[in-house]
């Protein structure tokens, strides 16, 4: 039975193929994620080694909560003095590293995106120093500075030339006196990184005074875990005190940390292609084993078991899910290339510097990539058990596939409502936000398969209204191509559900992201009465506030107005609680916020006081009036009470949970920096003069910053939106690549079952580019199918899952969606090219005489 | 016999007929594996006459009907179809020629089963993109009695109403030639009868060329004439009268 089996398999090359491709696509972005990440974080793992491996123990700031924006807290330089006096200490150095923005003499901005680059001291103790000397030499004074030698060769900056460095202050000239590598790694994944003599380095990041780190050398015979237990015992209030080899595994345990999201992310797009690839394989799987009924039939015939039949379909599914996962495998490892290079584009370069291959990652791809098969081949497998003896003995075509069982219909039903339900859960219950996307990703699969389900019903009408065009003005070979498209309900509409599934999630990506410009250019409209914005030049990083005391300074400007922003726990809600700082006195002239208790007077009240203004769904939540007491714990670890006098409605969603003074937020939450600054012109000064003074100040000197009009402020924020969509695109394309090889398959499998009809048509006059279009208006037709279905679910779901969202508006981009529809079109002209030319070329004799 | 002579073989001017085959071989494989499906045969149909063609399974003449109706080419040799020289024909024109001036019957699998049975009458015209002549249709669908049934798919017809729906589309298009492999083959002899008396009917009132390949004595003996085939060569040609002269005439080709 075995040799049966495979004897099937080999048989039909051309399917054999596709759908392993079909296997292998699917498993290839899950094993490319998992070589992807792996990759990175190794190589951080790598570099922290690097950079603490002179270190025995290494001191910190406390961090009672963690925060992910906003200034981190930094030690006092006067530790240091301490920390040098105890005992068993050798040697001990403080070192300052934060984010800068780096250019050349010329005002280009190193690096890919709007990512910033990094600033690091060199430290006076040699073995403490993380970076080597690739040429030239370290800086030993103030205004020298090395760089890493990838930047260095990248941007083309020879030892001798200027760069430009800002960071937390005012932007520096450095004269370059040598370039650097870590780990003996000339690039850290394109990023720029600068060492500067401590005092340069400090005053570049606005840390003159403050230290990032103590880094300590024991004296020899003092373990690094004993020098380390002494210093906690000394300074455990003030410092974290770390091992070496312990602060390299927190750093670099922080920054994979960070960027779990990206696994997870990417995996869900992963999981997505698999779950678009075992509509394939199940198609591909009933189709083949329709086609072979009679041979199972006579196989029956001649004493074969149920069981021997059923175990050689399987073994067909078995050989095809690992030989396919194998391919995937090999293929996710090229694309773990293709992704670094996809976030490149978008700003986002992470170092990558030796391919990671876990044996997880082979466990998983093929697993995974083999029981899908498996599973997907288990009904098909099934159903050729079913086949009675006598069939064989009858004549005719292939056994049809009788109408949808009562069974499968309430089936599809049933999944259609315990999706929506489960999306409604996710969506509208609360709870935590990983609780909330599994139920979330949980109902949209059920959804997709309730659909899938149902389409079979869905496929005739569909196929009339989109193949009524080709009907009209394609005659007989358009009304072939519709017949044909419905002849076998089941299979278009499970080769439809596929690219359903992808167009699905495009539309929902772009209906989301039309809603997200929409929401952000309403909100500049109406909310932002300021003239010109000021942000830093990536739009996430804040800037020192000294760039909004430069620009009240300029000619025209009748008011700055800064807004910062950071985080607090607060006692008896979960999670973090976002915070806003703004300039009571100023803000409300340049932004326009409601507010719905407390009245203009509650802003004014905040005046440097622990007083907050709540926001209304915050408010709301938690059930906070006027008069309410919160506990808050901030960055700085201190414990704070605050009281809320008033509640605001910010339509334009700039404030956080909570808003405070600024003086209040910098001195109880250490926030120093801004990171919006709104600005105020003065009667009859005109926008553009002023901009292109302020333009000029900030190129001058904060060159990192920058100033925008409400226009191109919009603008801008529609740009990340745009960016953020364009990847979500690239990301699902593998999923409706893999649906267009579905749309392959079934047309060769149909092909070749029609082949005598090919011939008969062929021997009656069609002539080749007739039944190459025959093929092709099928192919578009199905796709069509999948491209309506598709539009429908997309858009429902963006209705339903922009409801929980306040503020939120929706905007169905009609212009994009009928692209899509036509795009989807297109791609099955693509898909039917192969397809289409076996048929074609097919000789007419030799399918005239075809059994 | 005389019919088994040389000269016998030779099936008159070849100047003189709608379809004309001179000198045609048609060699299959090479070398051992050869097989030589038609020996240089030279025949000629008139047209408005029906001809049947048989001879012992192997001997060629499916491969001559495939080759005068430009579905293959022979080794050598040449076909003349309405005065269209096939050899100069690129696959194209082939197709074009036997889309307007052919008309084809198969022994089975005639119509397309996702097309009803009007559909599949009008197939060759709707693939030309020409308007049906209706009165001709009409009158066609009149003679073979399926009024009621045009409506109905493949699936939903008898074997013998399917092969009239087949020689009524291979009628529809007023091709200069039919051709008919085994049209009677998967029928019994009621509805052989009526597919055979449907083509002669054809002939006697519209005029039509139709060259039928049977090996029933019975279907044969509806043709004006009859050519017998063996080993690739043309054994009689003449007249066919009654089954009982076919059934002689075979016994004697072997
Ligand atoms: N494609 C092919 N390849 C090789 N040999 C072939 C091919 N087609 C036909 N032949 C051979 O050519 C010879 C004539 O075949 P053909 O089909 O014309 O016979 P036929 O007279 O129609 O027979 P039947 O009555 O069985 O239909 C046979 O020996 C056959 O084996
Ligand atoms: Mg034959």
């Amino acid at each position: 039975m075995l040799k049966v089996a495979l004897r099937g398999l080999f048989a039909r090359k051309l399917r054999l193929g596709l759908t392993a491709l079909a296997v292998a696509l699917g498993v290839t972005l899950i094993a490319g994620s998992y070589v992807f990440t792996d990759t990175i974080n190794a190589s951080f793992d790598k570099i922290f080694a690097a950079t603490n491996k002179g270190t025995d123990v290494a001191l910190t700031a406390r961090r009672p909560i963690k925060i992910d924006q906003g200034t981190r807290q930094t030690l006092p330089a006067s530790l240091l003095s301490q920390v040098s006096a105890q005992p068993g200490v050798a040697a001990a150095a403080g070192s300052v590293t934060d984010q800068a923005t780096v250019f050349d003499a010329h005002g280009h901005r190193f690096g890919a995106g709007g990512f910033p680059g990094l600033v690091s001291s060199v430290s006076a103790v040699r073995r403490f120093q993380g970076s080597s000397i690739k040429t030239g030499r370290f800086p030993q004074a103030p205004g020298e500075a090395a760089l890493d030698a990838g930047t260095a060769e990248r941007e083309k900056v020879k030892l001798g030339d200027t760069i430009v460095v800002q960071g937390g202050a005012k932007r520096a000239k450095l004269r370059v006196v040598g370039t650097t590598q870590v780990a003996g790694v000339s690039s850290l994944g394109g990023a720029a990184f600068v060492d500067a003599v401590l005092p340069e380095a400090q005053r570049v990041l606005g840390k003159t005074g403050r230290f990032d780190e103590i880094q300590v050398a024991g004296d020899p015979g003092t373990t690094p875990a004993e020098l380390a237990d002494r210093l906690r015992g000394a300074f455990g209030r003030e410092a974290v005190v770390r091992t070496g080899e312990q602060q390299a595994r927190s750093q670099s345990s922080e920054i994979k940390a960070s960027l779990g999201f990206l696994t997870t992310a990417l995996l869900a797009f992963g999981g997505i292609s698999l779950f678009v690839g075992a509509f394939i394989i199940f198609n591909t799987f009933s189709i083949t084993v329709t086609q072979r009924m009679r041979e199972f039939a006579l196989l029956r015939t001649l004493g074969a078991k149920r069981g021997q039949i059923m175990r050689s379909v399987l073994t067909e599914g078995l050989v095809l899910g690992v030989v396919g996962s194998a391919v995937g495998l090999g293929l996710g490892i090229l694309t773990a290339a293709g992704l670094r290079a996809l976030f490149k584009v978008v700003g986002v370069d992470l170092p990558s510097n030796h391919t990671v291959i876990a044996s997880r990652t082979i466990i998983v791809a093929l697993a995974v990539g083999t029981l899908v098969t498996l599973a997907s081949s288990l009904s098909p497998a099934l159903r050729a058990t079913r086949v009675a003896p006598v069939e064989a003995l009858r004549e005719g075509a292939v056994p049809t596939i009788r109408g949808m069982s009562r069974k499968l219909t309430a089936l599809a039903g049933f999944l259609l409502v315990a999706g929506v339900a489960l999306m409604c859960v996710g969506l509208f219950a609360g709870g935590s936000s990983s609780a909330s996307l599994s139920f979330v990703g949980a109902g949209a699969a059920a959804t997709f398969l309730g659909v899938a389900l149902i389409s079979p019903r869905l496929v005739r009408p569909i196929a009339s209204a989109v193949g009524l065009p080709f009907e009209r003005f394609g005659g007989i070979t358009g009304r072939l191509a519709r017949e044909n498209s419905v002849r076998q309900p089941g299979r278009t509409a499970a080769t439809a559900a596929a690219l359903m599934i992808g167009v699905a999630l495009v539309t929902f990506a772009s209906i989301f992201a039309a809603g997200a410009r929409e929401t952000v250019a309403k909100a500049v409209d109406q909310n932002l009465s300021a003239a010109l914005v000021v942000q830093s030049e990536n739009g996430f990083s804040p800037f020192t506030p000294d760039v909004l005391r430069d620009i009240s300074r300029v000619d025209g400007v009748r008011a700055v107005s800064p807004v910062r922003f950071s985080q607090a726990k607060a006692h008896g809600i979960s999670g973090r609680v976002t915070v806003s700082g703004v300039d009571a006195a100023g803000f409300a002239q340049l932004y326009k916020v409601k507010m719905t208790r407390g009245g203009q007077a509650a802003l004014d009240r905040l005046k440097g006081r622990p007083f907050a203004v709540v926001s209304k769904k915050f408010a709301d939540d938690h059930h906070l009036r006027p008069g309410a007491t919160l506990q808050l714990t901030t960055p700085t670890g201190a414990g704070r009470s605050v009281v809320i006098v008033g509640e605001l409605d910010d339509k334009g969603g700039l404030l956080a949970d909570l808003s405070f003074d600024t003086t209040y937020l910098e001195r109880a939450f250490g926030e120093k920096q801004d990171a919006f600054g709104l600005v105020g012109l003065r009667p009859g000064a005109g926008v553009a003069q002023v901009e292109g003074r302020i333009k000029a100040l900030l190129h001058r000197d904060y060159p990192a910053t920058k100033v925008q009009t409400a226009q191109q402020f919009k603008d801008a924020q529609a740009g990340q939106v745009n960016q953020l969509l364009g990847l979500i695109y690239a990301l699902l394309a593998l999923a409706i690549v893999v649906s267009l090889v579905g749309i392959v398959n079934t047309l060769v499998l149909s092909i070749s079952e029609r082949t005598r009809e090919l011939g008969l048509m062929r021997a009656i006059g069609t002539s080749r580019k007739q039944v190459k279009r025959m093929i092709r208006v099928e192919a578009v037709i199905t796709a069509l199918i999948g491209g309506v279905l598709g539009l429908v679910l997309g858009m429902v779901l963006a209705i339903l899952f922009t409801q929980p969202l306040q503020d939120f508006t929706l905007a169905i981009p009609w212009g994009t969606l009928a692209v899509l529809l036509v795009l989807a079109g297109l791609a099955g002209v693509a898909a039917a090219a192969l397809p289409a030319r076996r048929a074609a070329k097919l000789d007419v004799l030799a399918a005239l005489a075809y059994e | 016999m005389s019919f088994s002579t040389p000269e016998a073989r030779v099936a008159g001017p070849a100047g003189s007929a709608l379809v004309s085959a001179t000198g045609v071989t048609r060699v299959y494989g090479e070398g051992e594996a050869e097989v030589r499906a038609l020996d240089g045969v030279t025949v000629g149909f008139p047209a408005g006459r029906f001809t049947a063609i048989m001879g012992p399974s192997g001997s060629g003449k499916s491969t001559l009907m495939h080759i005068l109706a430009g579905l293959d080419r022979p080794t050598s040799g040449s076909v003349v179809l309405d005065g269209i020289e096939l050899s100069a024909l690129d696959d194209a024109r082939l197709t074009d020629l036997r889309r307007d001036k052919v008309g084809f019957v198969f022994q089975s699998f005639n119509l397309l089963p996702v097309l009803d049975a009007r559909e599949n009458i009008l197939l060759p015209l709707s693939i030309a993109g020409r308007k049906p002549d209706q009165a001709w249709v009409g009158r066609l669908i009149e003679t073979v009695g399926l009024g009621d049934r045009l409506s109905h798919r493949p699936s939903e017809l008898s074997a013998g109403q399917q092969q009239r729906v087949a020689i009524v589309r291979a009628l529809a298009a007023q091709p200069s030639v039919v051709f008919a492999d085994e049209p009677t083959g998967n029928l019994d002899s009621k509805s052989s009868a009526e597919v055979l008396e449907l083509l002669r009917r054809s002939v006697d009132e519209f005029g039509q060329t139709v060259i039928m390949v049977t090996h029933d004595a019975q279907a044969a003996s509806y043709a004006d004439r009859l050519l017998l085939l063996a080993d690739g060569l043309v054994v009689h040609d003449g007249e066919a009268h009654s089954a009982g002269d076919v059934l002689d005439l075979l016994k004697a080709a072997g």
